[in-house]
């Protein structure tokens, strides 16, 4: 599902070639000297000694690789020039890298609201896309191979990561630095909409939460609220409001929880809520081992229904 | 050592220590002028960091190539005359030398007309 040799977007196309072109070069011309070397070794004195010749050593010790390296130099910097440029109109989004998972906002654009998300970047094909990067806490590193280059999200520091996605799909994100104990389990989705549907995303996602449909999920809500969820983690359109963890308001919504971890499901929420230190040793939520299985499932419930 | 000999060993080596000079300027000169936000300053019409990558490449290029020239001649002297192996091998390498410090020098450059100076 993530490869760096499945491009999907017009930078990954470039640095595709570049990466054909410079492997099979290289190994064709690894092939070629080693031969010569064993040539050299092993065969009669006779039918070696033109390799000894100044006409031999002129033209493949010094023209050859001057003319490769002449025509490769400025390929490489003209990929280099091509790649990341950020575009006119392109569709910010910033994300920040933390201790381990993805905090993603949409800043405000048009009549569109502004919202926050965690763990997946949506974005329509076509229109350019300029993510800008930053961390929290320790230095991580923000890659979609799909798209092509990674980039490093360092405290304090605001890079920026340019690309356009040119199909549909879902592809996968991964921190590329390592950032402590939970790093391999620091991953993301990306999914790529056609531009209608990234509207209706958009436009759903701005929503406050939904209400509780039935007492069962009311009840998950109290918990919500007697758990002390709302101090670490937004709902908006109730009053838990704490920064500390992911956005929880439409959490239903997404295809994966625990940054790419496990699908998203009440099952999942439910294993997730009671064993987080399980799951991820040392993120920073507790595990709620001692809720009782009626409850988790209310409070699983609820989550799943703020889609 | 000689006066001669120590002359001789800096024309060999003279197209390198100009490639290492050219190297320095042109890193150092890009790093801090952008780090002082002259990017978009200019200097006879071209930006200050093309401008001072392309003087400084310049005048590597010519200190290579009069060294270049200068080890061709003694090469050719030294075919005429009898010399020392070492005055042969020294004029012999400044020729190779020298040579690729040209190419070398020439590839430092190239950058500065590609990439954007700043980026
Ligand atoms: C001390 C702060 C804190 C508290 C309290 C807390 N959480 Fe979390 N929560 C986090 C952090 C941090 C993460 C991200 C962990 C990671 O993936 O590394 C998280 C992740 C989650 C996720 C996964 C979100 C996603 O999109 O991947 C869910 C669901 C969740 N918490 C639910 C809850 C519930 C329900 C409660 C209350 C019973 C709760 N949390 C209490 C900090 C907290
Ligand atoms: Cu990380």
């Amino acid at each position: 599902m993530q490869s760096a040799l499945d491009p999907a977007g017009g930078d990954a196309w470039d640095l595709y070639w570049l990466t054909i072109v410079m492997t099979v070069g290289a190994t064709v011309i690894f092939i070629f000297v080693t031969a010569l070397l064993l040539y050299a070794i092993f065969a009669p004195p006779e039918s070696r000694a033109w390799l000894g010749t100044r006409r031999t050593i002129v033209y493949g010790g010094l023209a050859f690789p001057i003319v490769t390296l002449s025509l490769l130099l400025p390929y490489g910097l003209v990929v280099m020039r091509n790649t990341d440029v950020p575009q006119a109109g392109a569709l910010q989004i910033e994300a920040v890298g933390e201790q381990y998972w993805w905090r993603v906002r949409y800043p405000a654009e048009g009549e569109q609201g502004e919202f926050s998300t965690a763990n997946e970047l949506v974005v329509p094909i076509g229109r350019p896309i300029a993510v800008t990067v930053t961390s929290f806490d320790v230095i991580h590193s923000f890659w979609i191979p799909n798209f092509g280059g990674k980039i490093d999200m360092i405290p304090g520091r605001i890079n920026t990561f340019n690309f356009t996605a040119d199909r549909p799909g879902i592809y996968r994100g991964v921190c590329a630095e390592f950032c402590g104990a939970q790093h391999a389990r620091m991953a993301f989705d990306v999914m790529a909409l056609e531009p209608a549907a990234f509207e209706a995303w958009r436009r759903a996602q701005a929503q406050p939460a939904r209400e509780p449909a039935t007492p069962f999920l009311e009840r998950g809500r109290q918990l919500f609220r007697s758990g002390g969820c709302g101090s670490c983690h937004v709902v908006r359109g109730t009053d838990a409001d704490g920064r500390v963890g992911p956005d929880l308001t439409h959490v239903g919504s997404r295809r994966t929880i625990g940054a790419g971890q496990f699908p998203n499901n009440i099952g999942t929420l439910a294993g997730w809520i009671a064993n987080v230190q399980h799951i991820k040793p040392g993120a920073r939520m507790p595990s709620y081992g001692s809720l009782t299985g009626e409850d988790l499932r209310a409070l699983a419930g609820y989550l799943e229904s703020l889609k | 050592m000689s006066g001669t000999r120590t002359l001789q060993v800096l024309l060999t080596l003279g197209g390198m220590l100009a490639w290492a000079v050219q190297f320095t300027v042109v890193y150092g000169a890009t790093s801090t002028l952008c780090a002082r936000g002259w990017a978009d300053a200019t200097l006879f019409g071209l930006g200050v960091v093309p401008f001072t990558i392309l003087t400084t490449t310049l005048a590597a290029l010519a200190a290579a190539a009069i060294l270049l020239v200068v080890c061709v001649r003694a090469e050719r002297q030294s075919r005429d005359r009898p010399a020392s192996a070492t005055d042969r091998f020294l004029s012999h390498a400044g020729m190779l030398i020298n040579g690729l410090s040209l190419v070398a020098i020439l590839w430092n450059g190239v950058p500065a007309f590609i990439l954007p100076a700043c980026a």
